[in-house]
């Protein structure tokens, strides 16, 4: 097959917040600015808002006050993206974020069925290079948990970056958090 | 400022960009989106950059006007890199098109030009198989490549389906044509143009 370049246009993230300023775009639209390009979110099944409410449920949990769990918000994460990512546990309380979307998550989470491969490579390229810490994968696929840390840059990946030290987890184990190591998540109460 | 980057087509994962429609293309023209330096056409529900022309480009692109503008009577024109209202998803800005009747018919974009001509040097295999879908899927009858590479003249007619990827449409006929050779456009048979004043 004969390949050939797509010159698209990338959008930075203040152009794409003023085109929902500006009414083109709508805030619930299920569009996602990963590395100036606009994505498509997948429709969501039902295993997969399960695993959000089970997830969202354990972290609170486990991170306790001084914590916020963000489910499906908005992330300030570099100059040309602005994913939203199944949940995000970021430092401080609600209202910190009133005027601004979080840029610093302490832990993404994203669940994955037919997005797998998307996001830990495409979606894991992009938040390695932001410099996210923490990216664990609810894989309904597997029925296990990876998690991704300690970004590392990589000329191959898609955005130049990717994590160097990947984990797998299967129902029975536990997790803990890089930023609460005290405390563990099991990997059962995550998935559906 | 524009940024570009290159094909993800090739690689795995697929990426499921999001297409905009052309009205919402039109808003954001509207809205001053888009600054001069900026110049972007809407294909197929994506935002393309388009790329800077260089001397020989925008040679080719004056030349193909002239002629076309020689070959065509008072019942069409011609107009140079200008906005067409191609489909839902497409309001691309071709080096030049032909339309049906004068100017002042058209308070809103043409839609059908009768002709659409790109000059494509880097840009050769993005105009003939991505662009030439998105021109096939719409009807274009007559659609020419003026190829710099190569110093020819490509012509692509016949509008057809196609099970590949991308549009799902391709032109059935495609001729390449020296500079020796002469051309008659669909829309205006008796007009013979040469290919040699077509290209630098």
């Amino acid at each position: 097959m004969t390949t050939y370049p797509v010159p698209t246009r990338r959008w930075t993230r203040a152009e794409y917040d003023r085109l929902v300023e500006l009414g083109v775009l709508h805030e619930d639209e299920p569009i996602e600015l990963l590395g100036g390009q606009m994505i498509v979110a997948e429709p969501k099944g039902t295993p997969h808002s399960t695993a959000i409410g089970l997830t969202a449920d354990a972290l609170r949990a486990a991170f306790g006050p001084g914590w916020v769990v963000r489910v499906q918000g908005p992330i300030a994460l570099d100059d040309e993206s602005e994913p939203e990512p199944d949940l995000a546990v970021v430092s401080g309380q609600h209202r910190d974020y009133l005027v601004e979307h979080p840029a610093r998550p302490a832990l993404l989470v994203e669940v994955a069925e037919p997005s797998l491969a998307f996001d830990r490579r495409y979606k894991g390229s992009l938040y390695a290079r932001a410099g996210v810490e923490d990216y664990w994968i609810v894989n309904l696929v597997d029925e296990v948990v990876e998690v991704h840390r300690s970004p590392l840059p990589d000329p191959t990946s898609e955005f130049g970056w990717r994590y160097g030290d990947v984990k797998t987890f299967r129902p029975g184990a536990s997790i803990s958090t890089l930023s609460r190591p005290d405390v563990t998540v099991a990997v059962a109460d995550l998935l559906p | 400022m524009v940024a570009v980057s290159f094909s993800y087509a090739m690689r795995a994962p697929a990426i499921p960009l999001w297409r905009m429609t052309r009205k919402r293309y039109e808003r954001l023209v509207d809205a001053g989106t888009f600054g001069e330096n900026d110049r972007v056409e809407l294909l197929d529900g994506l935002l393309v950059a388009r790329e800077p022309q260089g001397s020989l480009h925008a040679m080719a692109v004056v030349l193909a006007r002239t002629a076309l503008e020689r070959a065509f009577g008072r019942r069409y024109h011609v107009r140079e890199e200008k906005p067409v209202a191609l489909d839902d998803l497409s309001e691309p800005e071709p080096d030049v098109v032909v339309v049906r009747g004068g100017p002042r018919d058209y308070r809103t974009h043409p839609s059908s030009p009768v002709l659409v001509v790109e000059v494509a040097d880097s840009s050769l295999a993005f105009d003939r198989l991505r662009k030439g879908g998105v021109y096939a899927r719409a009807g274009v009858a007559d659609y020419w490549v003026v190829n710099l590479v190569d110093d020819v003249l490509e012509v692509y007619r016949e509008p057809v389906r196609t099970t590949s990827r991308g549009t799902g449409w391709k032109f059935a006929s495609v001729r390449r044509l020296e500079r020796n050779a002469t051309i008659s456009p669909l829309a205006a048979p008796r007009a013979r143009i040469r290919v040699a004043s077509l290209l630098p």
